[in-house]
């Protein structure tokens, strides 16, 4: 059987790999070394494969027809898309996907009244390019993407995503295939590209928001973490946090009642973004 | 967010950024590619003078006013002091 061996949640600016120096000294330190240590945890899990949640930024779906979540099933996946490349500034690079997981994904979900669009093509932007060069830069580890909408209303609501997270674990573990994977969502903190706070960071939010997490309260998350507060810590980016949300609800699934645990945070307005990780301890 | 969806330039900023035939026509027949697209004359007015906050008054999404600055002023390198962030605090910034 398929088993769960890790779960992470992590930001994604581009700031990370397109002007890291442009933020202080030991900003940058502290961003270098958070991506390390969870690299070094995810390393420590040994996954054949993770399974990524993350917005999709309008990349993929026109304002016409946006799925809530979309499955890439393909067996290769190439980045970064053409005109993010010199935004982004990584190696071009590809990665192997898992049709057979990507599928069962769909058609299990499906089974459980969770509706999935699936796509062989998806553009890749800072969702997971960002995510991949700290955390898997040699691209080893094959990745399932799921894009999902975090920015044109109506979004997904949180207990959806939590809900979707746990039917993914639970699909997961009943896959009758000897696999290892990990659940990674990217996205977050808090940011609002597009908005008036373009050129903040809320860390009284961001500080609240991981506190929450670490408490591992389903229920209280539920309560407290509604979409019009993410908004308010920055309505373009923040929102992106629902695919933690998703992350979540695959952790409590498999270790209900426990934390989360912080691996960095650092505020930077440099880089336009609340920068942090957190894992879940799911074999522990 | 008061995005109209079906707002032309919405379709036109999307598809441009996927296409790099239509950013060389974005670069070089702007006006063209507007009156393909369907713009209105007030669309196409805001995006010629990257009036970002005029377009987003006309329900372009957010994500992508920051963008429109970086189609005009260039994508690498896009911190806090770089030309297109620059364009964005300038045109948007209240």
């Amino acid at each position: 059987m398929a088993e769960i061996v890790s779960v992470i949640a992590l930001a994604h600016a581009p700031g990370a790999t397109g002007w890291l120096d442009k933020a202080p000294a030991h900003e940058q330190e502290a961003i270098k070394v958070g991506y390390g240590r969870m690299a070094g945890r995810l390393r420590a899990a040994r996954p054949d494969v993770i399974v990524g949640i993350a917005n999709d930024h309008m990349l993929n779906f026109s304002v016409e027809n946006v799925p809530d979540w979309c499955v890439g099933i393909a067996d290769r996946w190439h980045g970064p898309s053409e005109w993010f490349r010199d935004w982004i500034n990584v190696p071009d690079y590809a990665v192997a996907g898992n049709r057979d997981l990507g599928r069962t994904i769909v058609r299990e979900c499906a089974k459980r009244g969770i509706n999935l669009a699936f796509s062989e093509k998806l553009e890749f932007d800072d969702n997971w390019s960002v995510p991949l060069n700290f955390l898997t830069p040699d691209h080893d580890v094959a990745l399932v993407p799921i894009h999902m909408n975090c920015v044109l209303p109506p979004m997904p609501q949180p207990e959806r995503c939590v809900a979707f997270g746990r039917a993914l674990a639970e699909v997961i573990k009943a896959w009758p295939q000897k696999l290892r994977v990990a659940v990674m969502a990217t996205g977050g903190l808090s940011h609002d590209p597009g908005g008036q706070k373009y050129f903040d960071v809320d860390e009284k939010f961001d500080r609240w928001f991981l506190e929450l997490l670490e408490a591992g309260d389903e229920a209280r998350v539920l309560r407290e973490l509604s979409i019009e507060k993410m908004l308010g810590a920055g309505d373009g980016g923040t929102v992106e946090l629902l695919a933690w949300l998703v992350a979540m609800g695959a952790a409590q699934t498999l270790a209900p009642g426990r934390g989360s645990e912080t691996m960095f945070y650092v505020p930077s307005v440099p880089l336009r973004c609340g920068m942090g990780g957190v894992e879940w301890a799911v074999c522990a | 967010m008061q995005t109209d969806r079906t707002l032309p330039a919405n379709k036109l900023i999307f598809e441009v950024r996927r296409d790099a035939a239509l950013r060389a026509r974005f670069r070089d027949d702007l006006d063209g590619l507007m009156r393909d697209y369907g713009l209105s004359a007030e669309e196409q007015q805001a995006l010629r003078e990257i009036n970002l906050q005029k377009l987003s008054d006309l329900g372009m999404h957010p994500y992508f006013l920051p963008q429109v600055a970086r189609l005009f002023k260039g994508a690498g390198y896009n911190h806090n002091d770089s030309e297109a962030a620059r364009l964005y605090a300038d045109r948007m910034l209240k």
